[in-house]
């Protein structure tokens, strides 16, 4: 009977500590912040700047560290939100926000934005990159960054080939023309992608759609592939490897990654690439002086002046249980000391107006050069076939590099693929 | 005798069964059931409006039946590659040998590696420009291209998939032959060899039959292992080139959380379960038959 007593008294005790232990926890509210970042430096060193930043400024709210992959960032999204238990605030890029919108996994940020002054408010963001955050007439997110790609290259490789590095390739035509040239003792002219990752689109887009080619009718209810233009960029690209030979190979094995580091190695000249490249470069070969050695230039796109973008953004979960907190967190994010400080760290350009034309910027040896792209950025089409589509354009662009099928057949293909995702057959 | 046994004897047993039986249900019966319903359901629909649609579609799917092709061939090669080497590996380790302890652990090695990480090392050990492969086959023919391509080569792709996976998943076929192997009793090799039976004649009048039910049950396992197999292909060649590596998880997994078709993957995924219930019908019965 004593043992029976005692035993409810330790039960109690540890029960109350553990009340009054909980006590003050319970008052602050988490809001999850999840991206891919948090593993990566040096983003993680701005995220870590932000958290902690935030954290003291704000004592009832915790911004907590929420992890996901780049690769399957959608795929813990969807699981997560099919729970409803979702991060408060998740990380993305401009090709999910429609799925998810269509979904119902996001939070429509329109009250947010009224009382925060509506148009007034959001006149202060890129508008090309704010069309990516909207969806049937709400607005889901607030770009934070906006990734123009431009064409990178080895200034001394070029020396060392005979050809002036102040006069990069303008055309299609003088960049086959420069990489044959490049390509010489070991070292290839051109890196490209051709593995199955959305950094293939970012590369092959500018000289599809430079060539005048469109994935779509204007309406987004049939496939445009079937034109001249489209088999004209789509050879130029797939040929690169396949006819001119200036592409490293085993192409379709090579990511983004794989390709800047084949430039950090020297083994590649030129790339299509993101700000943050030279910065990465800089990562894996610290002995490579980036800054003098690699310049940037606009995309030799074509007929057609063409970059293609990347928006990056953070959404507000439908199934958060602390909207106004997130808010405020999403707030902080995306304010001008927030997102100028991003650009310092990592070298990231910000949809913010007042950031993306800072001094900061307009003085960046390599900033300069890809915010002068941004007005030429193009995105792929914002409808919830496009990943499907996406896939089939992969699955056409490695069958033209691998030769189980010629450029021509690849693309008629890749046409009756899409008019098959659109259900337009 | 019954009337001994009181009604709380009777049923106590299937109290003890009940934590069991509602985790099967959570983990495997409700998830499956939601899939079944997602796999009839509209796309974008709820509720209790059903179609046949997605069943129809995927029948009409050129990229679904090349998938199934593929994943046929894919476990077709998987299981012959396992049994060869699983049963000639496991015939050497069942031999007195000095270090032969060592030597399993040694042939166990592969199927301790995760997936992702095989994938990711017969990545870069096929690429043709940072990977060992070619340097490798160069030392014994030096006129071996140096830049050969092995993943995106559409002849040698497929097959690079089914070596990696050979390689992974050999030693638990092998395990299994082994542990039948020493199950023989020695007796039988010792008439046999006094009726004047050789070696070959040996392996197959002695070993073969002796291992016929062991063998059965390890390639039913191994055959309804490979019909999953998904990390490794995703991670060396993600189906590519093409679609020449797909098979029907990773095509499964690109619909649902790539492509957002959730009802049109769940179709897919019904459609590879009924295919692998009849596959693994021979290990059910053989199993019911053992009991």
């Amino acid at each position: 009977m004593r043992r029976k007593t005692t035993l409810w008294v330790n039960l109690a005790i540890v029960g109350i500590a553990v009340l009054l232990a909980a006590g003050p926890a319970a008052a602050q509210v988490k809001i999850r912040f999840q991206t891919w970042h948090w593993n990566e430096k040096p983003v993680f060193f701005a995220l870590e700047a932000f958290q902690q930043e935030f954290n003291k400024a704000n004592p009832g709210i915790e911004v907590v560290r929420d992890d996901s992959r780049y690769a399957d960032k959608e795929t813990v999204y969807i699981a997560q939100s099919q729970a409803k238990a979702a991060a408060d605030i998740a990380h993305f890029l401009h090709r999910a926000i429609p799925l998810l919108a269509e979904r119902g996994y996001l939070m429509d940020l329109t009250p947010f934005i009224e009382r925060e002054g509506g148009q007034k408010f959001l006149a202060q963001w890129d508008q090309n990159a704010l069309e990516t955050c909207k969806y049937k007439g709400k607005i889901y997110c607030l770009n934070d960054y906006v990734n123009p790609l431009a064409l990178l290259y080895n200034t001394q490789h070029f020396k060392e080939a005979g050809l002036d590095p102040n006069k990069p390739p303008t055309n299609p035509a003088e960049l086959l023309d420069v990489a044959k040239k490049l390509t010489r003792a070991g070292r290839y002219g051109m890196g490209l992608i051709g593995s199955r990752q959305e950094g293939l689109f970012m590369r092959f887009n500018p000289f599809f759609w430079g060539a005048g080619a469109e994935y779509l009718t204007p309406d987004n209810k049939r496939s445009a592939l079937d034109t001249p233009e489209a088999l004209e960029g789509f050879r130029f690209y797939v040929e690169l490897f396949t006819k001119h030979k200036v592409v490293p190979p085993g192409v379709i094995e090579q990511g983004a990654q794989e390709v800047r580091t084949q430039i950090a190695l020297e083994k590649v000249s030129m790339e299509v690439g993101v700000i943050q490249a030279p910065l990465i470069y800089a990562a894996i070969n610290p002995n490579m002086k980036v800054n003098e050695v690699m310049a940037a230039a606009a995309i030799p796109s074509g007929k057609k002046r063409v970059s293609t973008v990347e928006y990056g953004m953070r959404v507000i979960s439908a199934f958060t249980k602390h909207p106004e907190e997130a808010w405020k967190v999403y707030k902080a994010w995306v304010s001008k000391d927030v997102q100028l400080r991003n650009f310092k760290i990592y070298g990231v350009m910000s949809a913010r107006l007042d950031v993306k034309n800072s001094p900061e910027i307009a003085n960046h040896k390599f900033a300069k050069i890809f915010a002068a792209q941004a007005p030429y950025g193009k995105i792929e089409p914002l409808i919830p076939e496009w990943p499907k589509i996406g896939d089939a354009t992969i699955t056409a662009v490695q069958e033209g590099f691998s030769g189980v099928k010629t450029p021509e057949q690849a693309l008629k293909d890749l046409h009756i693929a899409t008019n098959r995702a659109l259900g337009s057959q | 005798m019954r009337s001994g046994r009181t009604w709380h004897d009777r049923h106590l047993g299937y109290l003890f069964v009940l934590p069991a039986t509602l985790m099967l249900v959570a983990v495997l019966i409700f998830p499956a059931f939601l899939t079944l319903k997602f796999s009839v359901t509209p796309e974008g629909g709820s509720g209790w409006n059903l179609t046949l649609i997605h069943y129809q579609n995927a029948f009409r799917d050129p990229v679904l039946l090349q998938t199934f092709k593929n994943t046929f061939s894919f476990v077709a090669w998987s299981l012959v590659g396992h049994f060869v080497l699983g049963l000639g590996l496991a015939m050497a380790l069942n031999q007195a040998l000095p270090g032969q302890t060592f030597f399993r652990l040694v042939a166990l090695i592969p199927w301790t590696i995760p997936d992702v990480v095989a994938g990711i090392i017969f990545r870069w050990f096929l690429n043709p420009v940072s990977g060992a492969m070619n340097p490798l086959i160069r030392t014994f023919i030096p006129s071996f291209p140096a830049d050969f391509s092995w993943l995106s080569n559409p002849t040698l792709a497929f097959p690079s998939v089914i070596f990696a996976n050979v390689w992974r998943g050999y030693p638990l076929v092998m395990v299994m032959l082994l542990a039948g192997l020493m199950a023989i009793p020695r007796e039988l090799y010792e008439a046999a060899e006094v009726d004047g039976a050789g070696r070959l004649k040996q392996f197959f009048h002695v070993t073969l039959p002796g291992l016929s039910t062991i063998i059965l049950i390890a390639l039913a396992l191994d055959m309804v292992w490979e019909f999953r197999r998904f990390a490794l292909v995703l991670t060396m060649t993600g189906g590519g080139p093409g679609t020449l590596t797909e098979v029907l998880s990773t095509l499964v997994y690109k619909t649902y959380f790539q492509f957002f078709t959730f009802e049109y993957a769940s179709a897919m995924a019904i459609l590879m379960s009924v295919v692998l219930f009849i596959l693994s019908l021979p290990y059910i019965i053989l199993v019911g038959r053992e009991r």
